[in-house]
């Protein structure tokens, strides 16, 4: 600890404190521009000069410079002042006086400091900048006019979202925040750069004349879309959410959200949304009352309780976990199905079974917090990036600032591959169980294995005939591989699962689980292994019981029986099978032949159309409750808005029905989370108002064993490439689908084809081309490039046209040809 | 940064071999970036966007950066240039002995204003500060070549010059 002075108080702060982060620690506010927690100092503004008594003669800036022992620091004598106050005439030289439309007016730096410091007049004159306003995407506005040159944007753009798409260009009074040949914006559109700009020149454009800040009523809640569970602030006014809010303190992330987080909001206020009960009436859905719909509904619903084998539910993880548990009740309680499931069974096999089976747990024995605190992470897919953006920030984040090695195993390239120092191992598609063996029968080899883990004899016999070869890469790979890893000081594998990734299943999640035991790489900190469940409350669903137990069905077998007539009743809670399951013609044939099916949506997706009635849900920021991320972190959900419309949550709605059919009721889901606290061994003595905003972390008690699994040879069929799917850029599901960012940056189904096989092919960039697999056929546009090798396509699965599970059928691998259309 | 192995990429309109050589180079050497974009500009006269995109991939450096340091430093091209680089110096000494008429000359003969460049190539055209030589003000230079003690009608003799010089 370093001892100063500042202002006359006693501060003790770390060593590596600027004078900056000592005057905050004590509550002193020195004023900032081009300063943020979250990036690397630089020192640009002048804005936060202070004296410093040993260096008398000078001010010099608190954010850059470090504390000294017995350094006496003054934050405001009339020097400084002078100082700041010529630090604001001069920007306000150039700058344009536009508060009166500028968005940013009452969330602006430099206006906010101009009135602080009183500056109500300019000593110099000026022309103003005479910059052309980028308006060429729907979601960035750039007004350079208004830029301070502070490059916050260009720093957070590299630093954290490792884009780079700005850079300063030109010199001297030229100079300006500009990209790439000075052309539009073209990028992620994540909106780091928009949440840290101080002032109005960078700005949402979904926002835009929307409403005023301080209008703007605040809610602390958490994201709906991905498992990360980033907090969001949401910016409502009148019933709608406007925007989000960043806030530097907010989260683990600080602040920091992807563009589905930042962008992806307008689906709450959407207006698809379904806003009354909708029953089938000669054949056709048409509105009716809650009373009708329910009374529909629930004597269906009781009817089933004397056949209860023939009811059937499937969940969305997107519910809270008060709505889950309520769910779960209903069902296996109440009505006596063990037939409930979510995301089509294997997307959640990796934590019911595979985590359960090696570490007697169904959660990860890591949280997030493990991988800026690991020294080598080993990332499954390329694109766990583009699944987790905001876990991706933090791995990139550990990679450049903490020098923390980066491993990748996968079947095509994506962005973190192009991190420093990192090396990337691209396999066989499908081969991913066949990599890990290989990596757990070198680490034996290689002598590395820890002594006296549980199962060795067994995993040994094993791993015995497994190969390099087998995966598809070669075996110095995978010895250094095994090595790097076993011999890291902590190392920590993420494993990204979700509907996508038919792969990546239980026997995924005990085959990575081997190399972790295996090296002794779990059960510390940093290490372990990390199982990145797709939805923001994939971890909730889990913990909730929302999978087949027992003789209970999952959902491919669930949709089986609605097939063949054993399932006659199916309750489906916001899943989308249609578009999101495998096998599409084969899902709508099921869905067509159940004799009832209920869906419970916020909008009328390809499933919803399909039901007898349809119930208008709420969106999470219509309602109250928690979500579990991936991390295990318990968080609180809060209402920002009334319900749209006559929109009821799946919490009131499972009620209604629950109280119906004589079973529980609550007077509200607070209550419903003190049931769970009490019945939930992990989440014992929770209460909601403990979680506040930080949220808490559930521990896991672990009790760590090797479980060996044979990997299935993925039979390459000649002529033919292998479809691998996943998730696009931002997309999360089938519900990103009705935001607007994630449609701006991703709006149609595609195929991904390497530029060697597109032109053995004579297929062009954006060429349409149809997709054929055993199952059926798809038509989609083309991209080309280098990041999917030769002999793989690579299509996202999201899409209600072009779908790709028209074409897969829950193998890990599709074998397909590609045509132009 | 990793540096990545040479790749094929499709080229737009530009044959990319010569770049991917200068760059194979310097490709281990830190602080590549500047003599790998002077090597290319020296190669194809300017630095055409293919070669940006190309240099940013095989360097792992985001072609934004790329871009800043091209327009900061005043030696590197964007566009293409003429094979003869006509310059006029509108320094002070040369400016009084009437600098103005050498370039408006020049622009009326040419066709183009100042850093432009004609269409089929031959000749850019530049107004520059004090090229050094004030005692023979007003001056001029084409290339290396320098024209010193400027009138209208040497404008017309350079012009006739250089316009029967090969293009190749
Ligand atoms: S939106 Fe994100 S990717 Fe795009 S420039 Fe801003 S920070 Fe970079
Ligand atoms: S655009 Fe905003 S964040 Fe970027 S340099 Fe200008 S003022 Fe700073
Ligand atoms: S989608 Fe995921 S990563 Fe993006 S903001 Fe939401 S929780 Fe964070
Ligand atoms: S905040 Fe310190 S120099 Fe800008
Ligand atoms: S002013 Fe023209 S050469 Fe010096």
């Amino acid at each position: 600890m370093v001892n100063l002075t500042i202002d006359g108080k006693q501060v003790a702060v770390e060593k590596d404190a600027t004078i900056y982060d000592a005057a905050k620690a004590c509550g002193i506010k020195i004023p900032i521009l081009c300063h943020d927690k979250k990036l690397h100092p630089f020192g640009g503004c002048r804005m936060c000069l202070v004296e410093v008594e040993q260096m008398k003669g000078r001010l010099i800036p608190s954010c850059t410079t470090p504390v000294t022992e017995g350094m006496i620091v003054q934050t405001t004598t009339d020097e400084i002042v002078k100082a700041r106050k010529l630090v604001l005439e001069l920007l306000l030289l150039k700058h344009p006086i536009d508060c009166p439309v500028c968005d940013a007016a009452g969330d602006c730096d430099l206006q906010n400091l101009t009135y602080e410091y009183k500056v109500n007049m300019n000593r110099f004159v000026d022309e103003k900048f005479n910059h052309e306003i980028d308006y060429e995407n729907p979601l960035i506005e750039r007004d350079m006019n208004r830029c301070i040159h502070c490059g916050k944007c260009a720093r957070i753009c590299d630093e954290i979202v490792s884009y780079g798409a700005y850079t300063f260009i030109n010199r001297g009074i030229e100079a300006k925040m500009g990209t790439e040949f000075d052309g539009p914006l073209n990028c992620e559109f994540c909106g780091s750069c928009v949440s840290v700009c101080p002032v109005g020149a960078l700005n949402s454009r979904p926002f835009k004349f929307k409403a005023r800040w301080w209008a703007l009523q605040k809610t602390k809640s958490v994201c709906s879309y991905c498992g990360t569970g980033c907090q969001l602030t949401l910016g409502s006014k009148d019933g709608k959410v406007l925007t989000t809010i960043y806030d530097e303190n907010q989260g683990f992330h600080n602040g920091q959200l992807c563009t589905r987080g930042r962008f992806g909001y307008q689906f709450v206020n959407s207006d698809k949304r379904l806003t009354a009960p909708l029953i089938r009436k000669n054949g056709k859905l048409q509105e009716a009352t809650w009373e009708e719909a329910l009374a529909e509904v629930t004597s269906r619903l009781s009817a089933g309780k004397s056949d209860p084998a023939s009811v059937a539910a499937l969940a969305t993880p997107r519910l809270t976990n008060e709505e889950l548990f309520l769910f779960e009740k209903l069902f296996r309680g109440t009505v006596g199905t063990d037939n409930i499931d979510h995301s089509a069974g294997f997307a959640h096999e990796a934590l019911t079974k595979g985590a359960v089976a090696s570490f007697g747990v169904a959660a990860s024995p890591a949280e997030i917090a493990d991988v800026q605190k690991s020294k080598l992470l080993l990332v499954v897919k390329s694109d766990a990036y583009e699944t987790h953006p905001v876990i991706g920030f933090e791995i990139n984040l550990g990679v450049k600032r903490k020098g923390i090695a980066l491993r990748i195993v996968s079947d095509k390239k994506g962005k973190l591959t192009r991190l420093p120092g990192a090396k990337t191992t691209v396999h066989a598609p499908g081969s991913e169980v066949a990599l890990f063996n290989a990596l757990c029968k070198s680490v034996i080899d290689q002598g590395l294995a820890v002594e006296g883990v549980a199962g060795l004899d067994a995993l040994k016999a094993a791993v015995a005939d497994a190969s390099a070869e087998k995966a598809g890469v070669t075996a110095e790979e995978i010895a250094a591989l095994a090595k790097d890893f076993a011999s890291a000081e902590k190392a920590l594998i993420i494993l990204p699962i979700g509907q996508g990734y038919p792969g990546h299943n239980a026997a995924l999640a005990n085959a990575a689980a081997n190399l972790a035991i295996l090296t002794g790489q779990v059960g510390k900190e940093g290490a372990g292994l990390l199982i990145m469940g797709e939805k923001n409350n994939s971890q909730g669903a889990v913990d909730m019981g929302i999978y087949p137990k027992g003789t209970g069905l999952n959902a491919a077998a669930i949709l089986d029986g609605c097939a063949n007539g054993n399932v006659k009743t199916l309750f489906v809670a916001g899943e989308n099978p249609v578009v999101s399951y495998p096998n599409r013609k084969k899902v709508e044939k099921a869905l067509e032949n159940v004799e009832f099916m209920v869906v419970s949506d916020l909008f009328l997706t390809e499933t919803a159309a399909m039901a007898d009635v349809v119930l208008p849900a709420c969106s999470f920021a219509e309602k109250s409750g928690t979500f579990t991320s991936l991390g295990r972190r318990v968080q609180n959900v809060r209402k920002a808005i009334p319900a749209v419309g006559l929109a009821k949550s799946d919490f009131e709605i499972l009620n209604a029905i629950s109280q119906a059919l004589g079973g529980a009721g609550y007077n509200n889901q607070g209550e419903v989370f003190t049931e769970i606290a009490a019945t939930v061994p992990a989440y014992k003595g929770l209460t909601q108002a403990c979680l506040k905003d930080e949220g808490a972390v559930y521990p896991v008690a672990l009790s760590a064993k090797l479980v060996p699994v044979a990997a299935k040879a993925a039979a390459p069929a000649a002529g033919k490439l292998a479809l691998v799917t996943g998730s696009a850029l931002y997309h999360c599901g089938t519900m990103s689908r009705f935001g607007e960012g994630p449609m701006y940056v991703c709006p149609d189904a595609y195929a991904e084809l390497n530029v060697a096989d597109a032109a053995a092919l004579k297929i062009g960039e954006g060429d349409q081309v149809t997709v054929t697999s055993g199952t059926g056929a798809v038509q989609v546009a083309v991209k080309v490039g280098k990041r999917v090798p030769q002999g793989v396509v690579f299509s996202p699965y999201h899409f209600g046209e072009g779908s790709v599970n028209t074409i897969t059928d829950g193998s890990e691998v599709t074998y397909v040809t590609v045509a132009k259309k | 940064m990793s540096n990545a192995p040479a790749e094929e990429i499709p080229a737009e309109e530009i044959d990319l071999t010569e770049a991917n050589e200068i760059i194979d180079k310097y490709l281990t050497l830190p602080g590549n970036l500047m003599p790998v974009l002077q090597g290319i500009q020296d190669a194809y006269g300017f630095v055409p966007k293919p070669t940006i995109d190309l240099v940013a991939e095989r360097l792992n450096v985001y072609p934004s950066q790329i871009y800043g340091v091209l327009t900061f430093y005043a030696q590197f091209h964007l566009k293409p240039r003429g094979k003869f680089i006509i310059r006029v110096c509108v320094g002070t000494a040369c400016h009084v002995q009437g600098a103005e008429r050498i370039t408006e000359t020049f622009f009326g003969r040419l066709g183009i204003g100042h850093a432009e460049t004609t269409e089929d190539l031959r000749y850019t055209f530049e107004k520059v500060a004090c090229l050094g030589a004030c005692g023979m003000a007003p001056l001029a230079m084409v290339n290396d070549d320098t024209y010193g003690k400027m009138t209208v009608q040497k404008v017309d003799e350079i012009i006739e010059t250089y316009n029967a010089r090969p293009m190749k």
